[in-house]
């Protein structure tokens, strides 16, 4: 471990595992990003370990591994202590009394701690741009389900792109048959755009809370207790965008009476919509009678719709891990600010916390559309 | 997000202003989705895409240049140029994109293929 110092005192020998004593200068050589990089590592490695699949001649069999269970463990073990040992060299630093500046070009003067957080924002923004070109990839290259069975070319077996929209923005078969009273727009689509209204208020507050801390006209006790209810809706709203992620996923909705329900959602996976879709059922009415399809009118196929599906959840899944994650420092940083941790002197992990939580909404924004929209 | 950026624009608050821009064009984004499939011939396809990428250049902007504060501090630009340099590396993967389309393979003329110059 070394320092940059800012007293010229060079003559410290700090733990390896922390903390940090920074009254000696901007510290270095972390075991923290070595120790979290392998835990996520091993956190990957048993995840394609207990989650199989298998071709068995005529279908594909899934399977959950449990004797690799083990291996999933001990990577988020690995991780968490990982994060252990970086929450306390660097996450408990306020930056009062000595706040480090890079020195090399291009950033000189800069606090090393926002280069820092805007490099790791750069690697996230490869790991989105991975996915999203998967998507692009895919979503050019495979036949649209619906495409085909307008020309007439589709048949039963074939594999085909059922887009995530086909089944929120459309509503998708369940939406035709349903006698839900909203006929403005799909009740498939309310769970995502509230999670896309909700992420823009809370990008807002984050910033509101920034302001406050910042704000000296304020007393002590007034700004803290408005730092921690920014900070506290926030992460409500963080919370309000995950339960109805998981609606969306698992649950479904149905409000109102169950024949002529006021809204009625059913759930991805109710639909079929799933990464093992290999025999999706693919229904297409061509005359509609009050909700019902008229005889000798319905066409039935069976298709494999498993690439639309696996890249809709990875890419969402990895998204919705990203708020999961902000939420877990937003808990922290609640706390902190009812106990008087934010002053206007000392706001800048708000700053930092910030500049994550508007990359996850800026996500969002390019999600949104390319799969719940289109 | 930093310490120099309070500004107006237009009179108002910046952040506010950025918030409430982004809930408009967001219920146009999804008004103009919902009008696509509940009123079939309302909004054209095409033009659900146009509005989805205009919406979402805009969007995109207002949270990088005003909430990220990209623009307005004096470490915007250096910064600013940090955020893009990504683009080079997604730049290449969607050429890639399009390279390996199938259409694209089939449609390359003949100079671009292999064998054309005999060099086996």
């Amino acid at each position: 471990m070394s320092y940059d110092s800012h007293h010229g005192d060079h003559h410290d020998h700090p733990s390896p595992f922390g903390p940090h004593d920074w009254s000696h200068g901007a510290p270095h050589n972390s075991w923290a990003p070595i120790m979290m990089a392998f835990g996520s590592s091993i956190f990957l490695l048993g995840f394609t370990k207990v989650f199989t699949q298998t071709w068995e001649g005529d279908a594909w069999s899934y399977a959950i591994n449990s004797a690799q269970f083990g291996l999933l463990i001990a990577g988020l073990a690995i991780f968490t202590a990982g994060l252990y040992v970086f929450w306390r060299q660097d996450w408990s630093f306020d930056g009062i009394e000595f706040e480090p500046k890079s020195v090399g070009t291009p950033f000189r003067g800069i606090d090393i701690r926002k280069v820092a957080i805007w490099m790791f924002l750069m690697s996230e923004m490869m790991v989105f741009s991975s996915l999203f070109s998967t998507y692009l990839r895919y979503r050019t290259g495979i036949d649209n389900c619906e495409a085909l069975h307008a020309a007439g070319t589709l048949t039963d077996g074939t594999v085909c792109w059922l887009p995530a929209s086909y089944f929120i923005a459309e509503g998708g078969w369940h939406q035709e048959t349903a006698h839900a009273a909203l006929k403005f727009m799909p009740d498939t689509l309310i769970p995502g755009a509230i999670n896309t209204f909700a992420l823009i208020v809370s990008s807002y507050t984050i910033v509101l809370a920034l302001k406050t801390a910042k704000d000296r006209s304020l007393s002590d006790s007034e700004r803290n207790r408005k730092v921690g209810k920014y900070l506290l809706t926030t992460l409500l709203l963080a919370t309000l965008f995950l339960i109805f992620k998981l609606v969306e996923w698992f649950v479904g909705f149905e409000l109102g009476d169950h024949d002529h329900p006021l809204f009625y959602s059913p759930s991805l996976l109710a639909d079929g919509f799933t990464i093992h879709a290999s025999d999706y059922t693919y229904q297409v009415c061509n005359e509609w009678h009050d909700h019902h399809c008229a005889e000798g009118q319905l066409e039935t196929y069976t298709i494999d719709i498993r690439m639309a599906a696996s890249t809709f959840y990875v890419t969402t899944g990895t998204h919705g891990v990203h708020v999961f994650g902000g939420m877990v420092a937003l808990v922290y940083m609640v706390i902190k600010a009812y106990r008087g941790g934010y002053t206007p002197d000392n706001a800048v992990s708000i700053e930092y916390f910030g500049l994550y939580w508007h990359f996850v909404d800026l996500v969002w924004v390019l999600v949104f559309p390319a799969f719940y929209l289109y | 997000m930093g310490e120099h950026g309070h500004h107006t624009i237009l009179g108002f608050d910046r952040y506010a202003f950025n918030f409430w821009v982004l809930m408009i064009f967001t219920a146009i984004e999804v008004v103009a989705v919902a009008l696509t499939f509940s009123m079939e011939g309302t909004v054209s396809m095409n033009t659900v895409v146009f509005i989805l990428v205009a919406v979402g250049v805009v969007k995109g902007v207002g949270i990088a240049a005003i909430f990220m504060h990209l623009q307005g501090d004096p470490d915007s630009r250096v910064l600013t140029a940090t955020a893009l340099f990504p683009v080079f590396f997604i730049v290449i993967m969607v050429l890639f994109i399009g390279l390996t389309h199938p259409d694209a393979a089939d449609t390359l003329p003949d100079w671009c293929r292999p064998g054309f110059y005999n060099l086996e």
